[in-house]
């Protein structure tokens, strides 16, 4: 076939250029030689015959070029030509490069590590078959927009809807003591019904799901269990099957292994069936106890038909259960949707931020490549002369940015591998999806589109200026060129990039601000010297109520006694950890006629000894005693916001109050007020229950202890370190039996310091990019301020022949960096202002400082001008240095 | 005809197509073997010669190949290919009909 032939004379063209070459000389040569044999032949001499021949012949080397054009590739062979040539203009000037290639790679491997954050967060499609068939559900009610769902509401909505091919349930958060095989080690785990994994859409990799039968109470105990424990217990052996694992004094056989990272929402390592949970929680309708459903919508179903459906559905439990479910909704919300819902704006902010190092980096490079061009005008006007078009020019000046743009996007690809891995340390643990973040091939690809955007954005401004018509005044000695076009050029984006750092820095600064405010803040509580911990269960504890009371009694007594310890008790709830448990309250006898309208207070359940361990002061009445028991009236504590809310001007000492939980618990009398902490942030937000109360543990029914106590957090105060005291609370431990694993243990600074994490990641980011920033646009100066005085040495030196003195020539030039500086300061100010309106997502993260804080604005223009004048200083003082008769002669 | 460098290109690629229809030749026989048939009136110029020959020869309309001469030198001889051969017949055709054409309207007073 025609075209098939074509292109392989097209491809012989291609790959075998240089013989092809060699051929059309030797036919060329040939014609010559024929024409020379006629010329002699006609009676010529050989030289006469030679040069009648190159006469007519014409310019040998443009018929082989015509006829070379001919062939096709010949924009392949300009474009190597283009490229040789541009590596080696590029290495001869290695300075340029090497500070050029780093501050490309700086920029491009920062904004590849951000993207990687942002596409393994937010943009990547979840693990599951068809993720975006995947819905969660939720219940909504006056209090929560999302809430947890029931158990009981789950099954009736499992019956009736009809919008979902599968509907399963998940109960997160659970944890379990493992004692065998192998040592005590204290697990994640959630509780799943049957039809879990075949609703996200795979199977275990090894054994099968649960089964209905096994899906409910009395079910025959089974377990699935994570690769991981898989690989760590058992050596990755086919055989786990059917081994048993003893999960808090209990056997579990193994049915399942699931495949090699699978999560989710958390990581957990066992999977348990969630109709075998404690029933108590199984028949609460009203409870909100970490229940979430997920379900796979049936092809053709849209989200917002499945939400009418199930608000449909739950409207006729609401009637049906008013008790527990009056005023309570459906919520049906992508599974995606909600699980990177927080976190997006953050992370979309902070690749803006990195973006605007980009264009900063981009102006510093442009900035450079300006410089440079100037230097190189007599180049281009010889090259003009001899007949190159402007879009030749153009085209070679384009290649020189995308190699270095190539090369340092190369080197920033790097940089951003390994700063990924420093970054993913960093991360706060509530980034979602964090282990998905890593450099693939989408990274790579937006990398490599970066670099050419960036290539174009900081090579055609210089490219296109390079090009002059008027080629003699490029070429006469004395050529000045186009300094007023350029510095106008260097200026604006020396001012640009000055802008955009101030905002980083702004931005920056507000942060620290912020995190030193929390810090300052007193959280109700003394955090130091305070270490918490948790303690399994002893599989050799009697599981009743009182049993469970007394070995948790022993246990603190023994801590107790250990040298350093000073105080030490048990809570279930740790302020600053982000768990929710309020409830609802009524005062007195007074239950309100709908329990979802009733006030709430967060409840603290505690140990008789909770005031002097975490240091929170006592303002009235008093604690809880060991007196307080489950044989005498029920007594609580309430803080002082508790009092001026609910009792104002009164003594609220001997009045009750009765806790709405699932099963009422009430009415306590009120003992004592004691002294508010800080719950949710250090800098709490008005939208969460501030009035707090407590309740003692040693009075929590002997039913609710098995379920309860478990859950506690062990406080001890000691001025050792974690190191130095651990291993003597270990051995408190074992000595109540083996087999009990300690495990989540942190220092209070660190809760305080996790209870920030959330402005602490995006400070230390901006704080870097800020920095970096900074050094750009200072270097950007410098270079601005110094390729000035080098062009205008001849204006200085007639002005210092004219009279003016050292003094004048120095003021003149730190002047004309302070000039650009303070102009890039009034946008860049503006910028930050209208920003700081505009930004509703990072003014959230602030406390104790307003977005547009003008402290902060002025000290960070403080420190832009000092570092603009410092830039200035050095060519500034070699300004002065100019020796009139020197430069006047040079010139 | 004036100087040979103003033949349109399609008008010296149908020359070349039918100087080499009988037998092979190579680049200067091809010159030469125009300029011989049009009488001295076509001479035909290195700097069309040969874009035009490599031109067609990218088509796929002629081939070439190197081969002795008599003289015992190696030269590039080129050849018409069957897509060629086809290609000049359709050339010639349109030629004859054009050239009657401007004939019809030159001659016409």
């Amino acid at each position: 076939m025609l075209w098939i032939r074509r292109l392989w004379l097209r491809l012989q063209t291609l790959f075998q250029r240089n013989r092809s070459t060699q051929r059309l000389n030797d036919e060329v040569q040939f014609h010559l030689d024929q024409q020379i044999a006629e010329n002699l032949a006609a009676g010529m001499s050989l030289e006469q015959a030679r040069h009648a021949a190159m006469r007519v012949f014409g310019n040998p080397t443009y018929l082989k070029e015509e006829t070379r054009d001919t062939w096709r590739w010949t924009w392949l062979e300009q474009i190597s030509q283009d490229v040789r040539y541009a590596g080696r203009t590029l290495s001869k000037s290695p300075g340029f490069t090497v500070v050029a290639i780093v501050t490309l790679a700086l920029g491009i491997g920062a904004n590849t590590a951000m993207f990687s954050v942002v596409r393994g967060v937010v943009l990547a499609p979840l693990p599951y078959f068809q993720p975006d068939r995947l819905v969660m559900l939720l219940e909504s009610n006056k209090r929560f927009s999302r809430d947890a769902i029931s158990y009981p509401n789950f099954v009736d909505w499992q019956r009736s809807a009809r919008s979902f091919d599968q509907m399963a349930a998940i109960m997160l958060h659970q944890g379990f003591d493992l004692s065998a095989p192998g040592s005590p080690e204290h697990l994640d785990g959630v509780e799943v019904t049957a039809g879990f994994f075949s609703t996200l859409g795979l199977a275990p990799g090894l054994g099968r799901e649960f089964s209905p039968q096994e899906d409910q109470r009395g079910g025959s105990p089974v377990v699935i269990i994570s690769n991981r424990l898989w690989r760590n217990r058992f050596a990755a052996s086919p055989q786990a099957l059917g081994h048993s694992l003893i999960l808090s004094g209990t056997d579990y056989i193994i049915v399942g292994v699931l495949p090699a990272g699978f999560r989710f929402l958390d990581e957990a390592d066992l999977y348990l069936p969630l109709g075998q949970y404690n029933p108590l929680l199984l028949e609460a309708r009203g409870s909100h106890a970490g229940m979430v459903a997920v379900a796979r919508l049936r092809p053709g179903v849209s989200v917002a038909q499945a939400q009418s459906e199930m608000s449909a559905i739950q409207d006729h439990l609401d009637q049906l259960y008013p008790d527990a479910d009056r005023g309570t909704g459906a919520d049906v919300e992508p599974l995606k949707q909600i699980i990177v819902q927080d976190v997006r704006g953050t992370l979309l902010l902070l690749l803006g931020a990195v973006g605007l190092v980009l264009l900063i980096m981009c102006a510093n490079v442009a900035n450079l490549c300006l410089a440079r061009s100037a230097s190189r005008e007599r180049e281009f006007a010889v090259r003009a002369a001899l007949g190159a078009t402007r879009a030749r020019v153009v085209r070679q000046l384009l290649t020189e940015s995308l190699l270095l743009s190539l090369a340092g996007g190369a080197l920033g690809i790097l940089l951003a591998f390994w700063s990924l891995r420093l970054l993913l340390a960093a991360i706060p643990g509530n980034v979602p999806r964090s282990e998905n973040i890593g450099v693939n091939a989408e990274v790579l690809w937006f990398s490599f589109g970066v670099s050419l955007a960036v290539a174009i954005l900081f090579g055609l401004s210089p490219a296109l200026n390079s090009y002059k018509p008027d080629v003699q005044a490029s070429l006469k000695e004395s050529g000045r060129g186009s300094a007023g076009a350029q510095h106008r050029a260097q200026s604006t984006l020396l001012v640009v990039q000055t802008a955009l750092t101030l905002v980083l820095l702004v931005g920056a600064g507000l942060l620290l601000r912020t995190i030193r405010s929390l810090w300052e803040t007193n959280p109700g509580f003394d955090p130091q010297n305070l270490i918490t911990f948790r303690v399994g269960l002893s599989p050799s504890t009697p599981k009743t109520g009182p049993g469970i009371r007394a070995s948790y009694l022993q246990l603190l007594d023994r801590i107790r006694v250990i040298p350093g310890v000073q105080v030490a008790d048990f809570t279930e709830l740790v302020p600053l950890t982000d768990n929710d448990a309020d409830a609802p309250f009524w005062i007195d006898s007074q239950k309100p006629a709908e329990i979802q309208n009733a006030p709430r207070t967060l409840v603290f359940t505690t140990g008789t000894d909770y005031l002097r361990t975490m240091g929170i002061p006592l303002l009235r009445g008093r604690f809880f005693t060991p007196e307080d028991t489950t044989k005498t009236p029920f007594v609580t504590v309430i803080d002082n916001v508790f009092a001026e809310e609910y009792f104002p001007g009164q003594n609220p000492v001997g009045q009750s109050i009765t806790f709405g939980w699932d099963t009422p618990v009430g009415p306590c009398k009120i003992v004592g007020v004691v002294g508010h902490v800080s719950h949710w942030g250090v800098g709490e937000s008005d939208r969460r229950t501030r009035a707090q109360s407590y309740f003692s543990l040693r009075q929590d029914p002997d039913k609710w202890v098995p379920l309860n106590y478990p859950d506690t957090k062990i406080l001890v105060r000691t001025p050792l370190d974690v190191a130095t005291i651990m291993p003597a609370i270990k051995s408190a431990v074992y000595a109540g039996g083996s087999a009990q694993p300690v495990y989540d243990v942190k220092t209070m600074p660190q809760i305080v310091a996790e209870s920030m994490s959330s402005q602490r990641f995006p400070m230390m980011l901006l704080a870097t990019f800020a920095t970096l920033a900074l050094v750009l646009a200072s270097v950007g100066t410098y270079g601005v301020v110094a390729y000035s005085v080098s062009r205008r040495v001849g204006e200085i030196g007639i002005r210092i022949a004219l009279g003016a003195t050292k003094p004048d020539v120095f003021r003149m030039v730190i002047g004309n960096g302070l000039r650009l500086a303070c102009t890039g300061l009034a946008i860049g100010i503006a910028v930050a202002l209208v920003l700081a309106r505009l930004l509703s997502s990072f003014a959230q993260l602030l406390y104790g400082v307003r977005a547009n804080d003008p402290l902060t604005l002025f000290a960070v223009s403080a420190v832009l001008v000092g570092v603009a004048a410092l830039a200035s200083y050095v060519p500034a003082r070699r300004a002065t240095r100019v020796d009139p008769m020197v430069s006047l002669r040079y010139e | 005809m004036g100087k040979p460098n103003d033949l349109v290109q399609g008008t010296l690629d149908l020359l070349i197509l039918k100087t080499i229809a009988l037998e092979p030749k190579h680049g200067w026989a091809i010159a030469k073997r125009i300029q011989q048939t049009s009488r001295d009136v076509l001479q035909v110029q290195q700097g069309s010669l040969y874009p035009a020959l490599h031109r067609l020869e990218q088509k796929a309309w002629i081939k070439a190949k190197w081969k002795e001469t008599e003289t015992g030198r190696q030269a590039k001889f080129y050849s018409l290919t069957a897509v060629g051969r086809a290609q000049l017949e359709k050339e010639s055709a349109n030629w004859s009909r054009l050239s009657a054409a401007i004939n019809l309207v030159v001659e016409t007073t």
